[in-house]
């Protein structure tokens, strides 16, 4: 991640201002002549939709998106239950933006393997520590008694082989070529022919049966993650560092505070590649090998004492250049050219939001009951 | 057995006052921000490479808590900033966290070290133990004889046990309040946040303050009270 980050953020250096040219326009050109700027995690391109939105709105719509999705998921069954129909489109909303900011391709080959296995335990977790609610019970075919031979087992195959070559880690190949084969055999309709066309016996079948609410609210809260980590990364993928500060400057917080912002950002990056240093130096010495896990656990105490001691050089250092240059009496200073106007697209999409909110978690609305009123969506 | 009285301690002159030495300078400023990033990644890590040992930003073995609870000691009132800053960003927005659960249940790490910190500072070290926790690992300090069964005991009872349950309680407290956490997992999770906490502190921090401390003191680095420390260049 820091790697690819930091490779990438040789291109970010802007070159030449133009002459005889406003301020901002001079500004305008110089981002535009960037092809892509160094976020959070990894880099975005410069001119999408996305990118060009000022991070006071990012901010403000990860906070909504994470307060409607805690609101839609937490609604209790008394009430019609979670938002499930609203938990769709939010997720929906999330992912298109992450699509349009051209994100999309790097979250699905870095995180998806990652995201979805958490997505997949919410789920699961939710289902088994809520046996004790309402409702008809519905059957969950955990073992159907037979190997089946046919598209499930094809499909269980390629997602192993894919998933394998791609990452190669076997536990998370298996899990997922597991849980995509489980799923082609539970519903009724493909565990036959001709989706499946030959049946190896194996033992009884083993039937779990669980109540429908509690399919309902662990689905909800699968969802519901879906759009904090999905939001999360948006933010994530999409924010430099710089327009933070910016924007705090723009809200009037003092230089200093910004500044200290500015640094603790700026740092990031910096310690996750001390900690990969740290780690290789100690990997090459065989530090962590053929230790137990508690010995593993102290390692990473020793691991700190570099990354600390790196840690307080680096400062030391930043701090005599500072003070050479006058921080400590710095009064006003300059414009800072991070620092980018609020525009009406952004006032548009705070508002969009706002309203958004009111609707849900005020005024106590729900998608899945309206679809319901309509009825394009079963009660 | 020592009978010096609590202005003898080497460790006299770290205290709780607000701000003995007007002014942050320029190397204070970096520092803190840098000690702040460690913090941030550093949590992260606790979280991400625990993989299926984590839930929801809480991690089974959240190894970052001795590193914030010893810079809290050393860095007072920046070292609890880092480790609320550390979880809202590190083991909140960047494990998925939404930002509303993230500032809420990061409470949690702001109070072990808001509260040791003054326990320490203000009661402990007048009473023979050192406020850098020096004494878990050292017989002698600045010629001191240190016990060091009593630092441990302190340190366990009060980092490991009592303020360590508080923040289980306010993390997976708020965390289910959210509806992030089933019901019927409320007890996994508050057990493996304590349990897996008390072993991290137990573990690392000898580490930490024997490698470390000496090196942060002598650099005169250690903050006097909450806000500066000796010199401000």
């Amino acid at each position: 991640m820091s790697r690819e980050s930091s490779g990438r953020s040789g291109q970010e250096e802007g070159k030449g201002k133009g002459k005889g040219k406003g301020k901002e326009e001079e500004e305008e050109e110089e981002r535009a002549s960037k092809k892509y700027v160094r976020t959070f995690i990894y880099s975005m391109r410069v001119g999408t939709p996305v990118e060009k939105l000022h991070a006071i709105t990012k901010i403000a719509m990860i906070l909504f998106f994470s307060v409607i999705a805690i609101y839609m998921f937490d609604i209790p069954f008394s009430r019609g239950g979670p938002d499930l129909l609203g938990l769709i489109l939010l997720l929906s909303i999330v992912l298109i933006l992450l699509a349009v900011a051209r994100t999309a391709k790097y979250l699905v080959s870095s995180y998806l393997i990652m995201a979805l296995p958490v997505l997949i335990g919410e789920f699961l977790w939710w289902l088994v520590f809520n046996q004790g609610l309402a409702g008809p019970r519905i059957p969950l075919y955990v073992w159907p008694g037979y190997f089946p031979i046919g598209v499930s087992t094809g499909l269980a195959v390629l997602a192993f082989a894919l998933v394998y070559l791609r990452s190669g880690r076997l536990f998370s190949s298996a899990l997922l070529a597991a849980l995509l084969w489980f799923a082609c055999v539970v519903p009724a309709p493909l565990d036959g022919p001709p989706f499946t066309f030959y049946r190896i016996p194996a033992s009884p079948a083993v039937i779990i049966q669980v109540p429908q609410e509690a399919v309902d609210l662990a689905l909800a809260k699968a969802l519901g993650y879906g759009v904090l980590i999905y939001a999360a990364f948006l933010f994530l993928l999409t924010t430099r560092d710089a327009e933070i500060v910016g924007a705090l400057l723009q809200l009037k917080v003092k230089f200093k505070q910004a500044f200290f912002a500015a640094l603790m950002f700026r740092n990031l990056n910096t310690i996750l590649l001390d900690y990969d240093n740290v780690r290789v130096a100690q990997r090459a010495r065989a530090a962590a090998a053929g230790r137990n896990p508690l010995k593993r656990v102290i390692d990473l105490g020793y691991m700190s004492v570099p990354l600390i001691a790196s840690m307080i050089k680096r400062s030391t250092e930043m701090g005599v250049a500072l003070h050479a240059r006058g921080f400590e009496t710095a009064g006003t200073v300059t414009q800072y050219r991070e620092t980018r106007s609020f525009t009406y697209v952004d006032a548009v999409i705070i508002s969009l939001l706002l309203f958004f909110l009111v609707y849900v978690v005020i005024m106590g609305n729900s998608f899945t009951s309206l679809a319901a009123r309509w009825g394009i969506w079963p009660r | 057995m020592n009978v010096n009285k609590g202005s003898d301690y080497p460790w006299a002159s770290y205290g709780l006052a607000w701000n003995p030495k007007k002014g942050l300078g320029s190397s204070q400023y970096a520092l803190y921000a840098t000690q702040t990033a460690v913090i941030v990644v550093l949590s992260y890590l606790s979280v991400v490479l625990l993989g299926p040992l984590s839930y929801s930003g809480i991690s089974l073995f959240y190894f970052v808590y001795p590193f914030f609870m010893v810079f809290s000691m050393w860095w007072g009132l920046w070292g609890m900033i880092a480790a609320y800053v550390g979880c809202v960003i590190g083991a909140g927005l960047m494990v998925g966290l939404g930002v509303v659960p993230s500032l809420a249940y990061s409470v949690a790490d702001l109070v072990p070290p808001l509260a040791a910190f003054v326990i320490y500072r203000g009661v402990l070290s007048k009473r023979g133990i050192d406020p850098l926790f020096r004494d878990l690992v050292e017989r002698e300090i600045s010629g001191y004889k240190t016990n060091r069964a009593a630092a441990w005991f302190w340190f366990i009872l009060i980092n490991g046990v009592i303020f360590n349950f508080v923040s289980a309680e306010l993390g997976v407290g708020i965390q289910y309040a959210m509806g992030l956490v089933p019901p019927s997992a409320f007890w996994l999770w508050w057990w493996g946040w304590a349990i897996g906490d008390l072993a991290a502190l137990v573990l690392i921090t000898p580490v930490i303050v024997k490698g470390l401390s000496g090196l942060v003191e002598r650099a005169g680095l250690i903050n006097l009270g909450w806000i500066s420390r000796r010199c401000c260049g």
